[in-house]
């Protein structure tokens, strides 16, 4: 088999189950009209209906604004924490504890609180975003900053850096690999948090735009929501991935470099 | 822990009322969980996450060594897959109660719905990285086809089988709580719903601290069955 | 084909073997061609990077020639021969983790009962009666590599192929390896095929050394060991024979190399 012909082999299989997924939906919709079976034409005008116009604003952009500010929190705040505390050893058995008990709380279960802490506002689901998003991050810096080669720390401290300047010059840097794939649990997380929060309290946002759909038994528009919800999602993996190859470039080198050295 | 908890309420961000005393939190969780309905809610709440963690824990070993083995159907199947894979699963939670309704049933689809995809990817990656070295050590000590497949194969991907159960565990809790809460189903997600609508705040947080021993015991459960269980995983061994 | 014909057959014979991997690149092998004598040990040299490792799995019937063929005792496989056992290179990637050590070297046989006096067996040839229960990660790299001799040796085979067995285990360690495997052979009278690149190694273990060529890898020289059984490390090393013979094959694998870097 040439190389040509074992790459679009693959493709041509994908493109035909996609395809026969597609058929076989429209000929289950047409065939067997039910709410839960809207045709696909009608799917797709209520996706394009989420990505331009009134929608917009009331769907798309406020769910995008809490799960970006929510994110960022959670990134800040796990960074931060995670890179002190994997670096300052002897704050370990003091805070441990409470993130082992905080981290395995089902993120839902915080919801009500805050609810009554916060009220329905938008600070109430940031909040609820960044708390279910904190901890992968979290927990991947402190394990960063805990594996980082004692010998970076001593030729930092032989050039003379301050303790701070030693967090954020050699230990963060050198943690980031591993906040990386922190990171990406976390994304997922936080978009899980950021539909749970606008299914359960809220009046605009994608996951109210799908509870509300699914109640005037609106299916198309249902559906629609959830496609927009993975497409989210994919984007912002995506780009994360992205961004992660471009600050992270110098790590496969040396990685590379290092194991060919071992074996 | 319980100094910074303190620590925010002495400080004042927040309304007194809404932040009752640690002390009183325990001692209120304890009072639920002994009188009340709190040990019943967490009882139905286990009740549903385990069969659907069960059936997600087959289902998703299953497929995901199909996967694994057969590249056909890998390839045939990947746009599905990754289509599915970024869609948050509590997003369905309308679309399944479309099509199936309000109650226990569509609670258990549910679980094991959004419990399925990290149990099937950690498999298919557990088998993909099985070492050939191993395979070929199997066919020199001439083990045939399909006991290479039990005796290698399966025992060599259980550790990252069992990892992609321990995270899909802590999503079945989520997704579990959340229906709960959403549909009114008996649980703890209605109870604290409950409790919360009924102006009862320390309850409430009694049943949050109640929810977080539950996902810790979960998770410790896991953590402990496989060490156990499996003392080769690289995960385990240096302990 | 009887019984006296199977045995007259030299128990490996390679010929005129050819194999580029993956299909299609240049070849790694090329007209390879030798034999081995039932009871022989041979020993195969040559620069690093040679293609060594693919000519022991096309031996081992992991892999098939590209052309001309690998005969045990004059017939063609398509898996390994029952008869045949292999020591890999990288122990830890060859021993189950989930199996202590005991059950790694009964893996390979079938049923039970009558086993357990078989891998008693082969512990005690290894000398690892005392860590039977414990993991293989838990041991040291000799005796993770003494398991996995144990293994190939309990399933009573005829032919033992060796993969670089002894070279990533500290030299000490390497010494006593080497007298372990030559004890072995000579208890069990079984053919062994040693695939190294140290060449005091292949002189001092084998009754022919076998030097190949850089890539692709061809035979360039076949030289028959006839130092005395049984070898000493000291004594046979000492020798005018030794030396001589060392040299000879040292020489032939240093033009390779010298080749290959220019």
């Amino acid at each position: 088999m040439t190389a040509r012909g074992r790459y679009i082999t693959p493709l041509a299989w994908q493109a035909a189950t996609i395809l026969a997924l597609i058929a076989l939906w429209q000929w289950a919709a047409l065939t067997y009209p039910a709410v839960y079976l809207p045709p696909i034409e009608r799917i797709a005008q209520g996706y394009f209906q989420i990505w331009h116009g009134d929608l917009l604003h009331s769907a798309l952009l406020p769910s995008l604004r809490r799960l970006g500010a929510g994110f960022a929190i959670a990134i800040l705040v796990g960074c931060v924490m995670g890179v002190v505390l994997g670096s300052l050893r002897s704050l370990d058995p003091w805070v441990r504890p409470t993130i082992e008990y905080l981290r395995y709380i089902p993120a839902v279960a915080i919801l009500p609180a805050s609810l009554i802490v916060f009220g329905a506002t938008d600070q109430m689901r940031i909040f609820v975003i960044a708390f279910g998003s904190v901890f992968p991050v979290l927990i991947a810096a402190t394990d960063g900053a805990r594996r980082v080669d004692p010998i970076l720390l001593d030729v930092a401290r032989a050039v003379g850096l301050s303790t701070a300047e030693r967090l954020v010059r050699v230990v963060l840097p050198a943690s980031l690999p591993s906040i990386f794939s922190g990171m990406r649990v976390a994304l997922s997380i936080a978009l899980v948090m950021m539909v749970i929060s606008e299914l359960i309290a809220a009046d605009d946002g994608l996951g109210f735009y799908i509870l509300r759909n699914q109640r005037l038994f609106q299916t198309a528009n249902v559906y629609a929501g959830v496609l927009t919800i993975g497409t989210v999602g994919l984007g912002l993996t995506l780009a994360l991935l992205a961004v992660e190859k471009r600050v992270l470039s110098w790590h496969r080198g040396w990685r590379g470099l290092t194991e060919t050295g071992r074996g | 822990m319980i100094a910074s908890w303190e620590a925010v309420r002495a400080l004042g961000f927040v309304d007194r009322r809404d932040l009752p005393s640690a002390a009183s939190i325990v001692e209120t969780a304890a009072v639920d969980l002994w009188s009340g309905g709190l040990a019943h809610a967490v009882l139905a709440t286990i009740g549903s996450w385990a069969p659907g963690l069960a059936v997600a824990a087959v289902a998703g070993a299953g497929a995901g060594i199909a996967l694994a083995l057969l590249p056909r159907l890998e390839i045939a199947t990947r746009p599905l897959l990754e289509f599915v894979r970024p869609i948050p699963s509590v997003a369905l939670i309308p679309v399944a109660l479309l099509v199936l309704g309000v109650g226990l049933q569509m609670q258990l689809f549910m679980i094991a719905f959004a419990s399925i995809w990290p149990i099937l990817f950690s498999t298919k990656a557990g088998v993909e990285d099985v070492d050939p070295r191993f395979v070929e050590t199997g066919r020199v000590l001439h083990v045939g086809r399909a006991a290479r497949i039990f005796r290698i194969v399966l025992p060599a991907m259980l550790p990252s089988f069992a990892t992609g159960l321990r995270t899909a565990s802590a999503i079945a809790l989520v997704v579990a709580i959340t229906v709960e809460m959403l549909t009114g189903q008996p649980g703890i997600g209605s109870y604290i719903e409950n409790v919360r609508l009924s102006g009862l705040v320390t309850g409430m947080w009694a049943s949050i601290f109640v929810t977080g021993v539950l996902g810790y015991l979960v998770n410790a459960l896991f953590v402990t069955v496989e060490r156990a269980t499996m003392p080769w995983s690289t995960e385990n061994r240096d302990r | 084909m009887d019984k006296s014909a199977a045995m007259n057959e030299p128990i490996l014979a390679v010929d005129n073997l050819t194999k580029a991997f993956p299909a299609g690149a240049t070849p790694i092998l090329n007209g390879l061609t030798f034999r081995q004598e039932p009871g022989q040990f041979v020993a195969v040299v040559g620069p690093s990077g040679c293609g060594k490792t693919t000519l022991l799995r096309c031996i081992a019937s992991l892999m098939q020639p590209d052309t001309g063929s690998v005969l045990h005792r004059g017939r063609h496989f398509d898996n390994p021969p029952p008869w045949l056992s292999v020591v890999f290179q990288d122990y830890n990637r060859s021993l189950f983790p989930w199996l202590s050590v005991r059950r790694n070297v009964a893996f390979g046989l079938r049923g039970s009962g009558a086993n357990d006096k078989r891998v008693d067996e082969a512990l005690r040839a290894v000398n690892l009666e005392h860590a039977a229960d414990l993991y293989p990660w838990q041991v040291s790299g000799g005796m993770q590599q003494r398991c996995a001799l144990a293994r190939s040796i309990v399933v009573s085979p005829n032919l033992l192929l060796l993969d670089e067995p002894f070279a990533s285990v500290d030299a000490q360690t390497r010494i006593d390896l080497q007298d372990m495997v030559m004890e072995i052979c000579q208890t069990m009278s079984l053919s062994a095929l040693l695939v190294t690149h140290d060449i005091d190694e292949a002189v001092f273990m084998a009754d022919k050394v076998v030097v190949l060529s850089t890539r692709p890898a061809r035979v360039v020289e076949e030289i028959a060991i006839d130092l005395p059984r049984p070898r000493d490390q000291l004594a046979t090393k000492e020798t005018p024979e030794f030396l001589q013979l060392r040299h000879r094959v040292y020489t032939l694998v240093r033009k390779q190399a010298q080749k290959l870097s220019r």
